[in-house]
Parts: C-alpha cells; sequence; structure tokens
C-alpha cells in the first residue's frame, strides 16, 4: 500500500512537473493569439480609416473637376473655380519642377567624349604614299575628343575641343586645344561673333571634325589647300540678313587658318594687318519638294603678305627652282543636294556632296635657294609666281536602314605649289551604325598620283570605329 | 522748293507717328509651333490674330523633324516658339534656334513658350546613361497623347499669348473656354467609346503611348524599340514575341515614321493585330486636327479590339 501511495504520489508530482510548462504554454499562444487578433483589427481599422480619406479626396476631386467642367461649360468661369485650378497647377508644377531640379547640374556644362579609331593596311610604304601613317598594317588612335560647352552667361556661349591623338612619329599621345571659342548669343542685327580658336566656316567640310565627316578621310583637296581642319585663332562674324529666304553671311580673320598649311606658321618678331588671314562665305538653301533639298555655297581665303609671318619656308617648284609661298589666295564653291524624307529620314536619306577649290597662290621664285638658308639674303635672282591649281571632291551617300548607309567618294586635287602633280582618289565605303552613338566604318580607298608628285599608286582598306559618351549635340553645321 | 520739302518732311514724320502710335500686335501674331498638335492648339485658342507656322507636317517622327534651313528665317521673324518640351526637340530645335539668331525664343526667354509646364512626367529616367538608349532626361515626352494633359498645353499656349498681346486677351479667354469645353466632351465621348479598352495589352514601335495608357487604364506591355532610339536585335524581337504570346497581347501599335517589317512580324507571329496610329494630326490622313488626331486613334484601337 505505502509503495501504491508512493508511486502514484510520485507519478502525480511528475505529472504535475510536466504539465506546469505546458500549461504556461499554452498561455502565451493565447496571448499571442489576442495580440495578433488585436493587430488584425488595428490593422483593418487603419486601413478602412485610409480608405474612407482616399474617397473623401477621390470624391472631392471628382467635385472640383466637375465643378471646373461646368464652370467652363457655362459663361462665365467661377473665380473660384479659377482659383483652385491655378493652385492645382501651382502644385503640380512644383511636384515637376522638384523632378526636374537634379538633372541641369548633370549637364552644366555639358561634357562629352568622342574616341576614333582607324585601323588600316596600306599596300606602299609612307615613302612611296607621302603619308604620314606607315604602310602595311596600322593601328591609329586618331582622335579623343573632350567637348566642353556652357553657357557663360546670359549674352554668350562657351565651348571647347579639348584633341588627343597619337603622334605620327613616336606614337605617344599629344594633346592639343582643337577649339576655345567664345560665341555671342543675343547680339543685335542678327548678328553672331565667335572668337578664340575654333574652325573657320570655308565650305562644306572644312569646318567639320574628322569623326564627322561622312567618309574615313579628309579629302585630298581640304588637305592640300586648307591643311586639314580650318582651325583658326581669330573672330568671326556671322549674320543672317532679314528677309524670307535663308541666307547666311560670313566673315572671318585670324592668324592662321588650317591646321598645317603649306607654309607653316611664322609668327615673326611683327606682323602687319596684311599678314592676317581673311575669309568668308556666303550660303542659301532651297526646299526643291518637300523631300528634296538643295544647299549651295562660296567661300574665299586670302592672305596677303604671307611673309609677312616672318621666316621663309623654301620648297622646290616646278622647274625645280625653290619657290616661297607669299600670298595664299583660295575661292571655293560647294553644294549639297539631299534626299531627306520627313516620314522615315531616320531610316532612309540620300546626299550628293560636291566641292570645288581653286588655288591661286603667289610665290617668290628663288633659283640660287639664297632665301632657304637660316640667313636669308637676297640674291637678285628672284622673281614672282603665280600658280593656280584646282582640287575638289564629290560624294554620294544613301542610308537604307537606321543602321546601314553606303556610298562613293571621288577625291582629285592638284598640288597647289606645282599643278602639274595630281593625285586622284576613289573610295566606296560602307557604314554600320550599331547604335547613335557607336558606329564602324569600311572603306577601300585606291590613291592614284601621276608621275609629277613623285607618289606611287597605294590601295588601302580603312576600318574607323568612332564611339561617343556624355552629352552630344545635334549642331546646326552637322546636319 | 523748301514748301515742298517741309510738306513731304511733316508728311514723313506723322506717317511716322501714326504708324508708331499703332497697337503693338496690330499685326498678326507670328507663332511657329515645333509639332503639328500645338499648331492646332495655337490657333484654336489664337484665333484670327495668330499665323501659326509648323516645323512638322504631321508624318515626321517627333524626334525627328529635319533641320531645314528654311526653318531659320521663319524662326527669325518669330514672335513666339511653341515646343513640346521635356527635352522632346532636342534633335532639332536647339540648334535650329541657335541658328535663327532671335533672342526672343531662346531657352527661358519670354518667347519660348514650353507646353510641359505643368505636366508630371513619366519614366524619368534614374540615369541619363545611354546604356538606356537615347532617353530623354526629364521623362517621357509624348503627354500631348493624353488629351487631359493636352489642356495643360493649351493653358500654356494662352499665358504666352496674353503675355504678347494682352490687348486680345478677351479673345483668347473666350477661344480657350470653348475649346476646351469641346475638348471635355470629346474627352467624355472617348472615355466612354474606350471602355471595352480598359486592361487591355499593347506594344509599340516607340515608347510614345505611356500617358495615352494610362489615361484610358491599358496595359502598356513594351516596344519593339530595344530602347529608345535603338533598333530591335533578333533576341529582342524573339523574347518580346514570347512575352506578348505568355500574355496574350492582342494589340501591335506602329507610328507611320517607323517601318512596317518587323511589327508585321511580331503581329503574324503572336496572332495580335497590327494598327497604325498617328502621333500628331496629320501622321494619316483625315487627321488634320488634334480631335481628329485624337478620334482616329481611339476609334482604331476599338475597331482592333473587335477583330
Amino acid at each position: 500500500m505505502k509503495l501504491k501511495t508512493i508511486l502514484g504520489l510520485s507519478s502525480a508530482l511528475c505529472l504535475c512537473a510536466t504539465s506546469a510548462p505546458a500549461q504556461s504554454e499554452t498561455n502565451e499562444v493565447e496571448q499571442l493569439k489576442q495580440q495578433l487578433r488585436q493587430m488584425q483589427e488595428n490593422f483593418e481599422k487603419t486601413q478602412n480609416e485610409q480608405r474612407r480619406q482616399i474617397e473623401a479626396l477621390t470624391k472631392k476631386l471628382d467635385e472640383l473637376t466637375s465643378q471646373r467642367q461646368a464652370a467652363v461649360a457655362t459663361a462665365p468661369p467661377v473665380a473660384v473655380t479659377t482659383n483652385q485650378f491655378n493652385a492645382l497647377n501651382e502644385k503640380v508644377d512644383q511636384i515637376a519642377d522638384a523632378q526636374k531640379k537634379t538633372l541641369p547640374s548633370e549637364f552644366n556644362p555639358s561634357i562629352g567624349l568622342v574616341g576614333e579609331t582607324i585601323f588600316s593596311y596600306r599596300s606602299k610604304s609612307s615613302d612611296a604614299t607621302g603619308g604620314d601613317r606607315p604602310g602595311g598594317f596600322d593601328v591609329f588612335q586618331r582622335s579623343l575628343e573632350l567637348n566642353v560647352a556652357a553657357s557663360v552667361d546670359p549674352f554668350a556661349k562657351g565651348y571647347a575641343v579639348i584633341n588627343a591623338s597619337a603622334d605620327s612619329a613616336t606614337g605617344e599621345a599629344t594633346m592639343g586645344v582643337e577649339e576655345a571659342a567664345l560665341q555671342t548669343t543675343s547680339l543685335p542685327g542678327n548678328l553672331e561673333l565667335k572668337a578664340g580658336r575654333f574652325f573657320g566656316e570655308f565650305g562644306r567640310l572644312a569646318y567639320i571634325h574628322d569623326h564627322e565627316l561622312p567618309f574615313v578621310n579628309r579629302p585630298l583637296a581640304l588637305d592640300e589647300y586648307i591643311g586639314g581642319e580650318s582651325q583658326s585663332d581669330g573672330a568671326q562674324l556671322n549674320w543672317l540678313p532679314p528677309i524670307p529666304h535663308y541666307v547666311s553671311a560670313t566673315v572671318g580673320v585670324g592668324d592662321n587658318f588650317g591646321g598645317d598649311s603649306p607654309n607653316p606658321d611664322h609668327p615673326g618678331n611683327f606682323r602687319a594687318f596684311d599678314g592676317l588671314n581673311f575669309w568668308g562665305r556666303l550660303s542659301t538653301y532651297f526646299d526643291l519638294t518637300p523631300n528634296w533639298q538643295l544647299e549651295a555655297g562660296v567661300s574665299g581665303l586670302w592672305n596677303p603678305k604671307e611673309q609677312n609671318r616672318g621666316g621663309f619656308d623654301a620648297f622646290t617648284g616646278s622647274g625645280g627652282n625653290p619657290v616661297t609661298e607669299r600670298e595664299r589666295r583660295l575661292a571655293g564653291v560647294d553644294f549639297k543636294f539631299s534626299y531627306v524624307p520627313l516620314q522615315n529620314n531616320q531610316f532612309r536619306s540620300f546626299t550628293w556632296g560636291t566641292e570645288l577649290l581653286f588655288s591661286d597662290n603667289r610665290y617668290l621664285a628663288d633659283p640660287d635657294g639664297s632665301l632657304a638658308g637660316s640667313s636669308p639674303v637676297y640674291s637678285g635672282d628672284e622673281f614672282n609666281r603665280r600658280i593656280g591649281s584646282l582640287g575638289g571632291y564629290t560624294y554620294m551617300s544613301y542610308k537604307w536602314s537606321r543602321q546601314w548607309s553606303a556610298g562613293f567618294l571621288f577625291d582629285y586635287a592638284q598640288s597647289p605649289e606645282n599643278f602639274s602633280a595630281e593625285t586622284l582618289e576613289y573610295s566606296p565605303f560602307v557604314t554600320f551604325a550599331l547604335s547613335h552613338w557607336n558606329q564602324l566604318r569600311l572603306q577601300y580607298t585606291h590613291t592614284s598620283p601621276n608621275a609629277a608628285s613623285g607618289l606611287k599608286a597605294d590601295d588601302a582598306i580603312y576600318l574607323q570605329w568612332a564611339w561617343i559618351i556624355g552629352a552630344h549635340s545635334h549642331g546646326w553645321q552637322q546636319r | 522748293m523748301k514748301l515742298k520739302i517741309c510738306r513731304f518732311v511733316t508728311l514723313a514724320a506723322f506717317s511716322a507717328m501714326v504708324m508708331a502710335a499703332q497697337p503693338l500686335h496690330a499685326a498678326k501674331i507670328h507663332v511657329v509651333a515645333t509639332l503639328t498638335d500645338l499648331a492646332d492648339l495655337t490657333r484654336q485658342v489664337g484665333g484670327d490674330h495668330v499665323d501659326v507656322f509648323s516645323l512638322a507636317t504631321g508624318i515626321e517622327d517627333t524626334h525627328g523633324v529635319p533641320m531645314k534651313p528654311s526653318f531659320v528665317p521663319v524662326l527669325n521673324r518669330a514672335d513666339l516658339v511653341v515646343l513640346v518640351g521635356f527635352d522632346c526637340e532636342h534633335a532639332f530645335l536647339p540648334a535650329l534656334l541657335e541658328a535663327s539668331k532671335n533672342p526672343r525664343n531662346q531657352l527661358g526667354k519670354s518667347g519660348y513658350v514650353d507646353c510641359s509646364r505643368g505636366v508630371v512626367p513619366m519614366e524619368v529616367p534614374k540615369s541619363t546613361d545611354h546604356s538606356e538608349g537615347d532617353v530623354h532626361p526629364y521623362g517621357n515626352p509624348h503627354y500631348m497623347l493624353d488629351p487631359v494633359l493636352a489642356k495643360t498645353a493649351v493653358q500654356n499656349i494662352y499665358n504666352a499669348l496674353v503675355a504678347t498681346a494682352p490687348e486680345y486677351e478677351a479673345d483668347f479667354t473666350r477661344n480657350r473656354d470653348a475649346y476646351l469645353a469641346k475638348l471635355d466632351a470629346k474627352i467624355a465621348e472617348w472615355q466612354q467609346l474606350a471602355a471595352p479598352l480598359k486592361g487591355v495589352k499593347f506594344v509599340s514601335y516607340h515608347e510614345h503611348w505611356p500617358y495615352f495608357a494610362s489615361w484610358l487604364g491599358m496595359d502598356y506591355v513594351g516596344t519593339i524599340e530595344l530602347k529608345p532610339g535603338v533598333d530591335p536585335t533578333p533576341r529582342h524581337i524573339t523574347d518580346l514575341i514570347a512575352e506578348m504570346k505568355a500574355e496574350h497581347v492582342p494589340i501591335v501599335v506602329r507610328e507611320p515614321q517607323f517601318p512596317e517589317k518587323v511589327p508585321a512580324l511580331i503581329a503574324k507571329e503572336t496572332g495580335a493585330t497590327l494598327v497604325k496610329l498617328p502621333i500628331m494630326p496629320g501622321g494619316v490622313p483625315n487627321t488634320g486636327t488634334y480631335i481628329e488626331e485624337m478620334d482616329y486613334i481611339v476609334h482604331s484601337l476599338v475597331n482592333a479590339l473587335k477583330k
């Protein structure tokens, strides 16, 4: 009995010991359930409250809208509704402005970077072609252009193009200021003044940067007569005559014109007024039909006294006489005939561009070469010579999709120092634009100089890869 | 002789005084609108007091209006330039304005009428990186395809006209109110007609339709372009077709300035209906005004859904 009692008591004790925590857990679960119920109730209560608020606001908005519609339908408009409408407009403006707020700083100044790499193979060496790149296989980082532009104040904008390219001799990167100019934006009389270093307006493509050309290389005539891009340190004034027809007139003055003109720029000790370069351009435009356009222009460049720039840069002219450029005269005529369909011009277009240049330079011939030394001496045998030469290019380009276009460039130039030395080139090319900022161009060029030039015929294949990052404007000149 | 000269000088001086005494805007207000919808709204509000020239004829891409030099003298003489804003015209207007040498209409000046003022933009990009295509930093600019937002453009045009020629304020107010009443009635009609379009999914070539879709409660699934301004890749087309099949998208919208080949292929592969819709008045025949354009769009979509 005792044993049974002991066993019974101990069992009861054990049960009590095990059931006590179970009891407390049950209570805890109940409490949690209650808390959850409470939270759900609170949540539903808040949700209902918010729904009521939303419904009330929606109702109010509907009322305001219907009031306004009624006010519009029944004249005169109710002042209160107009005020409410204006207040609402103001609020919306604030939201819109807030969303715009951070963005202008991202583009002030607008900064863009353009890269351009040329992969090429030329069949002849540079000795035979006169080129500044070697024959055979070549990879040339032609340019890395940093473009910066912004308004200076309400009256002017400023821009700069800093270019880094591989030196043709050493391969080392050299950096230079291609353009850095100030341009007015609010001169009276339809005038616009540009000053600083810039590409002067001459012809059609001379003031276009390399990567924006419609083909890989700058036409021969522009290299021969202008010296690459029409870079100048000077000032340029453009005028839009106040007439219904588009005409643009430009005049400029600068102490040089062209990146690498035949007679390098020697500043000397003193530059007279007639030692400066003067240029001008007159252009116009016609809408032949809504889809067909014609642009035409004439240009002129004059440097009255090149010798005033100091120094002598004699070279051997026709007849074997050393000659020095004394006066630079260049005239050009150009046109662009284009098909730009209104409806799908991003997918289809055609351009035929042509530019003819006539150089009429004056030279000083120096048979005994006495002017070519380090201390030039007039020996009395010098005489003046006038050399006229012609050059030009014509190209056609057809675009048949947003990505693909192809064309043909025909190029011809006589040497401005010796018109007997002629070079002719033709270049078919095809362009694939992966996007607006990423473009590949493949071009074949056959160069055929005549015997007088002393150069040899050459075949070349170029693959140009150009890309843009950052800000990129659609400029008037690149249209 | 002296008397004759005196008479001539007096007459000339009197004529000059009479001319100077004329109201500032006795002649019409010269307005250049970038797109045809804005040109129409300006004519509606300005009435006989305005002479409106539109740079676009209606069939162009809103981002690809050709930069014709013949626009320059027109812009040079313009009192106002009315534009969509949100960078919609970035490909042609800034350069044209610079070439026009008209200080009144440059960015921020009184003649520069940005109709997006007061419009809350949709799809404002977090980044303007070109990996997202030719994005508009201020948001999607195609708000004119929502007629409720077009009323904001009407108000902006009205404000600019009143500021330019306050002597005609009464006329402008009357014209504006009459046009808004007409537009409100049409909006109600379009909303009723387009009730079946609610929740209907569609794709388009370019990202023209987020405001329109939001207005009618449609579901804008995506675009045929890979990114704004970037042509579709074969993989993108394949993915889009798969997505459209999975989501049972019944409508493919092609804007007239984009080629038909790819949208037609996608419509054929998915069994969707291909609809050509204008993005501004004049984009397709018989859509000369904004109301006619919106009429055409709503009816075309409703009809497409019935097929």
